[in-house]
């Protein structure tokens, strides 16, 4: 599901033409056989689906460039965030609380929510030691990178939800976007 | 409301021009989006209305032609 800027010039330059051509000929049919000629009819029915697809193409060309620039937001964003915070609960000599209680004491000492990445991701750690008794560099790697996977997935759907259907989330309504070249903070 | 067989075929052929060269977009957008994304479906309308306009208006030209013979031999 990725068109290539190269596509989307092409496709916009080749509609842009279409639908001067296509209104062009709407013009010419309807000054001589009449606006409500079939023929005129169906020239312009064309000029409008040519302009409904171009419109739909610059639209998507748009989000496209959108979520480039918010993946590689969040890819930077994601590597600096992951130096700062130290997980400081994960200490084989300490008693170790389970599932849900580990994620909320690891939250509340980071001063993050339960549902951000780097608490489940925690929380992922250590079911990963009680089930299996230790934690490879490997199986770390793979439970962040599946973290790292369900965040992009998360905010680009919750992204797209959001734009399709805004009254669906009516707290968010009064807020403004981001400034331009803002982070996104997660 | 008249228009001559020259004009209509120029109409015509420009229709034509029209019709080849969209016919691509359908394709791309299918290739890359899927036949059943959106905008590759309003693409297919797209094309398909442009080619119900070339069709009517190659029609057209020959019933034009009728007309007019049928009004000269009116007159």
């Amino acid at each position: 599901m990725y068109i290539p800027e190269a596509d989307f010039e092409q496709l916009i330059r080749t509609l842009s033409e279409a639908r001067s051509r296509a209104t062009e000929l709407a013009a010419s049919i309807g000054a001589r056989l009449g606006t409500e000629h079939q023929l005129a009819e169906l020239a312009n029915t064309a000029s409008l689906k040519i302009e409904n697809v171009l419109r739909e193409v610059r639209a998507s060309a748009t989000d496209s460039s959108d979520i480039a620039t918010g993946l590689a937001e969040l890819q930077g964003a994601l590597q600096t965030e992951t130096q700062p915070v130290t997980p400081a609960i994960v200490n084989p000599s300490e008693r170790m609380p389970i599932g849900t209680e580990t994620m909320a004491n690891f939250a509340a000492q980071a001063g993050l929510e339960t549902e951000h990445w780097l608490p489940m991701f925690v929380n992922d750690l250590t079911s990963q030691l009680r089930i299996s008794g230790g934690v490879t560099f490997e199986v770390a790697e793979r439970l962040l990178q599946q973290r790292k996977d369900d965040f992009l997935r998360d905010f680009l759907i919750s992204r797209r939800m959001y734009r399709t259907y805004p009254h669906l989330f009516p707290e968010l309504q009064g807020h403004m976007r981001p400034p331009e070249g803002q982070t996104i903070s997660h | 409301m008249i228009i001559d067989s020259r004009e209509l075929n120029d109409l015509t052929r420009r229709a034509t021009d029209l019709m080849s060269e969209t016919a691509d977009v359908p394709r791309i957008l299918r290739n890359r989006l899927g036949e059943e994304h959106q905008l590759a479906q309003a693409a297919e309308e797209m094309q398909g209305s442009i080619e119900s306009f070339v069709r009517e208006l190659r029609c057209f030209d020959v019933s034009a032609q009728t007309v007019v013979a049928d009004t000269f031999e009116g007159t």
